[in-house]
């Protein structure tokens, strides 16, 4: 069944676009221009997301969060605010959002954090010992990595790099997703760092193997999976 | 000669004054007493002196020079005259009557009240006497006296009294000098305490002061939150006119990238994909540029610092070198970090500062030299480093490199907004600390210099 997204945002351009992005990717968006209308039909229920925008006419968004917070309603919600301090963020946070986008985003980040979001409001979080992809093998345990035969050999880092991967497979994941998941890092270091990273993992597990699993996806980040 | 710092300190000095004062004022309110108590025995002795010369002569006006001698002779065996002294000598000097052997040398025949010391009949010693000497018509002599011992015993005491009285003072105007001192400078301090905390970035405080009190402190305290209530204001103000033109700068900027994503997506020619690309990069850059001069005017009016939070520095810096590690490998360079600190700060800003300055160093090091990132505590304060071995900036250039969009290189080759080191040295004040540029010799350091705890 198509995931049901509320989008509460008042740029009619960005509404638009987000509309139709999200529409591509297969998923049924309902869309409110002010903080009241959109309260109203967050509150009638049966969304799987919110994406939020903070500054909105009407009601703002942090009063929208803390009305449906108050209410009982824990749709996860994804904050989209011009308000890009970490101050803001930790605002955002604390009030009760699940995640916190800055303004200006790429798409894809949005699509990705959004997945992201929905899938941990859909599945508990299981522990798990051990995760794969294809002939890849990370056992969380003995923290050894295997693809195939093939034992690797993982820096520290370079290990928690590809355990996030891993964990968010045959999805994209954005340079600033992986910047907080594996670095908790909440600023930007400026060059492609990240880029160095990836590039250097993807040595280790991909290099002399038919099949690579690290892929960059243009313009968004990196995506870990079986298909290119 | 130099005069000590202590000495020059108005705290000092007001501290002596007042204790000048006090000493300056009880000594002279026992001279005082002292003058009244002696000139009261005086006066006492000296009009028991003149009545009962009084009587004496009013007595030989009456009844002659024997009724004189018998009266004499009565008043010097009478109890209340114990302390009387009479001489009535006849014109060669052969004693008439009284008590004293001989006419005093030192005692004109006519005169007024004086002290002198001599010997009574039947005494063993001399004593201090007020006297009065006076000629009569028959040209015999009269000198009456009275022992005034006891007044000087007194005028001893209080003398004693009084330097006793001087010690007892000395502690006391020391005690009412600290007291003194201790309530101004108290509310002094109070204000400078208030004055301080408001410079480390608490707007909201207002130094305390009773609104029920008119007095000179009261007033100060009273311009001074009227003062700190304005500041209060215009930085409030300032955070509306940031946000507000983050908004409205990020919107379009929101736009600008969502229309470039969808034109990536819908084309195949290379040509159009490489210029979008390039306009996205440039939206990307102008948001940096953006997102850093926000964050300057946001760290130079005091807003984050409800973020600071306890730091393990040297732990910072060596994960970002590691972040860097692969990068500065890459380009050529050796990628170092060293030394332990910790202290309370605002970690993503400070982060964000390491990582620019290491940007910069990557960018305008010597590759195959060597950045090297150190932290280290020095007296309450944290030392942080990033130095390279690059060309460095002329001492002259300094200044200018610290100020926003401050650019050294006049053709703007490079590229950067010339931001990263204005937004360090706003972080750097942000913690109440300053930035510094210095030669590596060869190459530039950059040292941080914070107070370990800021909050």
């Amino acid at each position: 069944m198509a995931q049901k997204i509320l989008l509460i945002e008042d740029d009619r351009q960005t509404a638009g676009y987000i509309v139709k992005g999200l529409g591509e990717e297969g998923m049924t968006v309902d869309h409110a221009d002010n903080g009241r209308d959109g309260l109203f039909h967050a509150t009638d229920g049966g969304y799987d997301a919110i994406i939020l925008d903070r500054m909105l006419p009407g009601m703002d968004g942090m009063a929208v969060l803390g009305a449906l917070r108050a209410g009982g309603i824990h749709t996860p919600v994804l904050m989209l605010s011009a308000l890009g301090a970490v101050d803001d963020r930790v605002a955002g946070l604390t009030a009760g959002s699940d995640d916190y986008l800055a303004k200006p985003f790429a798409f894809a980040e949005l699509l990705a954090r959004l997945r992201l979001m929905l899938r941990r409001g859909g599945v508990g979080a299981q522990p798990t010992t051990s995760l794969a992809c294809g002939d890849l093998d990370m056992d969380l345990l003995s923290r050894k990595v295997k693809r195939g035969a093939r034992a690797i050999d993982l820096q520290p880092r370079e290990f928690r790099l590809l355990e996030y991967l891993l964990r968010h497979k045959e999805q994209v994941v954005t340079r600033t997703m992986l910047l907080e998941g594996v670095w908790d890092y909440h600023f930007d270091p400026g060059t492609n760092v990240i880029d160095v990273h990836v590039s250097r993992l993807r040595r280790k597990i991909d290099d002399g193997e038919a099949v690579p699993l690290i892929h960059t996806v243009r313009g968004a980040g990196y995506r870990l999976g079986t298909e290119g | 000669m130099r005069v000590p710092a202590f000495l020059r300190s108005s705290t000092t000095r007001f501290f002596a004054l007042v204790f000048v004062i006090q000493l300056i004022s009880g000594t002279a309110l026992l001279m005082f007493v002292r003058h009244i108590i002696a000139d009261e025995l005086e006066r006492t002795s000296r009009t028991l002196v003149t009545e009962l010369h009084d009587d004496l002569v009013a007595d030989y006006k009456q009844e002659g020079l024997s009724g004189l001698r018998r009266l004499i002779s009565e008043r010097l065996g009478s109890t209340p005259a114990r302390d009387a002294a009479v001489l009535l000598d006849d014109p060669v000097g052969n004693q008439l009557a009284g008590n004293i052997a001989d006419w005093p040398p030192i005692v004109p025949f006519d005169s007024g009240w004086q002290v002198v010391t001599l010997y009574r009949m039947g005494r063993d010693h001399p004593e201090p006497m007020g006297i009065i000497a006076s000629k009569l018509p028959d040209g015999t002599h009269l000198l009456v006296g009275h022992v005034v011992e006891g007044d000087l015993r007194v005028r001893e005491l209080t003398g004693e009294a009084m330097a006793a009285a001087l010690l007892l003072a000395v502690p006391l105007a020391l005690l009412g000098a600290i007291v003194a001192t201790r309530v101004i400078t108290g509310r002094v301090e109070r204000i400078a305490e208030t004055a301080r905390r408001v410079g480390m970035g608490d707007l909201s405080l207002r130094v305390p002061h009773d609104a029920g009190m008119h007095d000179a402190f009261s007033d100060l305290a009273a311009s001074i939150n009227l003062m700190l209530g304005r500041i209060e204001a215009l930085v409030a103000e300032l955070r509306v006119v940031t946000d507000s033109l983050a908004h409205d700068l990020r919107s379009p900027l929101t736009r600008l990238s969502a229309t470039v994503e969808r034109a990536l997506r819908e084309t195949d020619d290379e040509a159009a994909i490489s210029a979008l690309e390039r306009v996205g990069s440039e939206a990307g850059t102008l948001l940096a540029m953006l997102s850093t001069a926000l964050q300057i005017s946001r760290a130079e009016a005091g807003i984050g610092r409800d973020r600071f939070v306890a730091t393990d520095i040297g732990q910072m810096i060596e994960d970002l070198a590691e972040v860097y590690g692969p990068l500065a490998e890459e380009r050529g360079f050796l990628l170092s970090a060293s030394g332990t600190a910790a202290g309370v700060v605002h970690r993503e800003l400070i982060g964000q500062v390491i990582a620019n300055l290491v940007d910069n160093a990557l960018k305008y090091g010597r590759a195959g030299g060597t950045i090297a990132l150190s932290a280290r505590q020095d007296e309450g304060a944290v030392i942080l480093s990033v130095t390279d071995d690059g060309p460095g900036i002329a001492e002259a250039q300094r200044e200018e490199a610290l100020r926003r969009f401050g650019r050294l290189d006049p053709a703007r080759s490079a590229s950067g907004a010339g931001l990263g080191l204005a937004l360090a040295a706003a972080v750097a004040r942000l913690h109440g600390g300053t930035i510094t540029l210095g030669d590596n010799a060869p190459g530039l350091s950059v040292r941080l210099t914070l107070p370990q705890d800021t909050a």
